[in-house]
């Protein structure tokens, strides 16, 4: 049995130096975020930036947030996730803010003509996608997949999280200054 | 990509190809001691290629252009006897991530998670036969058991750059299990039927990013499994035992904050083969599995299709 003993105590050393998910916090630990000035937090002003879409038609966020009541952006990489959310999204909120403008964020493919063939061979022919091929944007916004940016038409960042399950996004959308 | 951003589950769907059963050699898809047995190591190694996805609506779609998407896993195992009709073990897995797409490369690496398992034998003698002379030679050896899956692997909950470095879900699981082994030589058949349930976590950061807590669990998992097998004894009375298995997964939908996540939820099919070498004592079990899933419309839904190929090998100690 003292194999056994060793082999148990080294499995538990292991483990517990490795995760935090082995004692989940609910505790919430989101930093205070000064607002007012460029960041990508919620209550900063959202960084500007312009992106070619996979119509090859380019997108200013500015030009955008100012003719629209927000901007939401959310960052595919084309997966199952990633399609869950996109149609959750396409199904629920786009027919709901039509004068919110909704882009997809491809931020896998290095050219606009594979975004675009992705964006075909995945059903999403009838939304705009932006193709971010250097993931400058990603980089901006500190997203990965599924992470959601609302902007507001003031410029201001409302939500930048995952997508999950919809709920953040639908409760942002209805509150839009 | 989808490599990393479903780590978790592919870790804990994947069939590792394990050895043995209750007289051992064979094909069982459980870390399974055989009978009369004190232990046994077992470690494998599987490599992954994703190979596009289904939606929710169980359509097939590829994968972006130029992408290559792969996952390499070391699993190593080891069962231990407790007492005449009762056996522990132990799984864990080391994660390698390999994405490519045209636009972005990653590597990464980590302990996936981990799953500790029980098992009751509800039998006292050996249930694998060379012929039938009675309604009693007709059983098959049962084992009823349950599994804990422990988060330690590297989930989107923890303290991570992006969707690339994950290497399990995140989440508790507790498993029932039931396993139905029979052999009558040289035929073999098992059938293993599992119910999960995941426990609910408070989740207070996503990739990194400190979010406003909330409460969430996985849906429910069930995955059956059959397979049936031949066995062809070699001139010193080694075995070549060949399987064929077919398996069906489901995960329900998850729930936050008590409210269906209606963007959750799986369903995957794969068939597989193994061939694998046992010694005639059968302390050794060497086995090689190919397990396929077909890239149409229907064979899943809401899941990466991929191609896993293992190999493995185990040794018991009497």
């Amino acid at each position: 049995m003292s194999s056994v003993k060793y082999l148990v105590a080294i499995l538990l050393l292991g483990l517990a130096g490795c995760q935090s998910d082995l004692a989940p916090s609910g505790e919430d630990k989101r930093p205070a975020v000064q607002t007012g000035i460029i960041g990508n937090q919620v209550g900063q002003i959202a960084p500007d930036f312009t992106l070619e879409s996979t119509l090859n038609t380019f997108h200013t966020l500015s030009s955008e947030y100012g003719t629209h009541d927000a901007v939401v952006l959310y960052f595919t990489m084309w997966c199952p996730v990633c399609d869950s959310h996109m149609s959750h999204l396409r199904a629920t909120y786009v027919p709901k803010y039509p004068n919110v403008q909704f882009f997809i964020v491809d931020y896998v493919n290095a050219t606009v003509a594979n975004a675009r063939t992705a964006q075909i061979s995945n059903g999403y022919g009838n939304m705009t996608v932006l193709a971010d091929v250097n993931q400058s944007v990603l980089n901006l916004y500190d997203g990965t997949m599924g992470t959601t940016v609302v902007v507001d038409r003031f410029g201001a960042v409302q939500m930048n999280q995952d997508y999950s399950d919809g709920s953040k996004l639908g409760k942002v959308l209805e509150s839009l200054p | 990509m989808i490599a990393a951003l479903v780590m978790g589950a592919t870790v804990i769907f994947s069939q590792t190809a394990y050895a043995a059963s209750c007289c051992g050699g064979g094909s069982a898809s459980s870390l399974v001691l055989p009978k009369f047995s004190k232990a046994m190591v077992d470690v494998s190694f599987d490599v992954e290629r994703y190979d596009g996805f289904w939606n929710g609506q169980g359509k097939y779609t590829e994968d972006p252009p130029d992408s290559k998407l792969s996952q390499y896993r070391l699993n190593m195992g080891y069962a231990h006897r407790l007492a005449s009709r009762w056996q522990a073990s132990v799984t864990l897995p080391y994660v390698w991530n390999d994405n490519r797409y045209s636009g972005i490369d990653s590597q990464t690496d980590g302990i996936g998670d981990a799953t500790v398992n029980l098992w009751y034998e509800a039998f006292d003698a050996i249930k694998c036969v060379w012929k039938v002379k009675s309604v009693a030679d007709l059983a098959p050896a049962t084992y009823l058991g349950t599994s804990l899956t422990l988060p330690s692997g590297v989930s989107p909950y923890d303290d991570v750059q992006n969707s690339f470095d994950i290497t399990g879900r995140g989440f508790y699981r507790l498993d029932a299990n039931l396993l139905l082994d029979k052999t009558i030589y040289p035929w073999n058949a098992t059938v293993a039927l599992s119910y999960g349930k995941y426990l609910e976590r408070p989740v207070n950061r996503e990739y990194g990013k400190y979010v406003e807590p909330y409460d969430k669990r996985l849906g429910d998992r069930q995955l059956a499994t059959i397979s049936g097998g031949y066995t062809q004894f070699l001139e010193d009375m080694d075995t070549i035992t060949y399987t064929l298995a077919y398996a069906h997964l489901e995960e329900d939908k998850g729930k936050i904050n008590g409210v269906t996540d209606t963007t959750t939820g799986m369903m995957k099919r794969s068939l597989s083969a193994t061939f694998a070498y046992a010694t005639m004592d059968r302390d050794w079990v060497l086995k090689l599995t190919i397990n396929h899933t077909f890239k149409r419309d229907g064979y899943g839904e809401n899941f990466p299709a991929t191609d896993i190929i293992t190999l493995g090998g185990s040794h018991v100690l009497r």
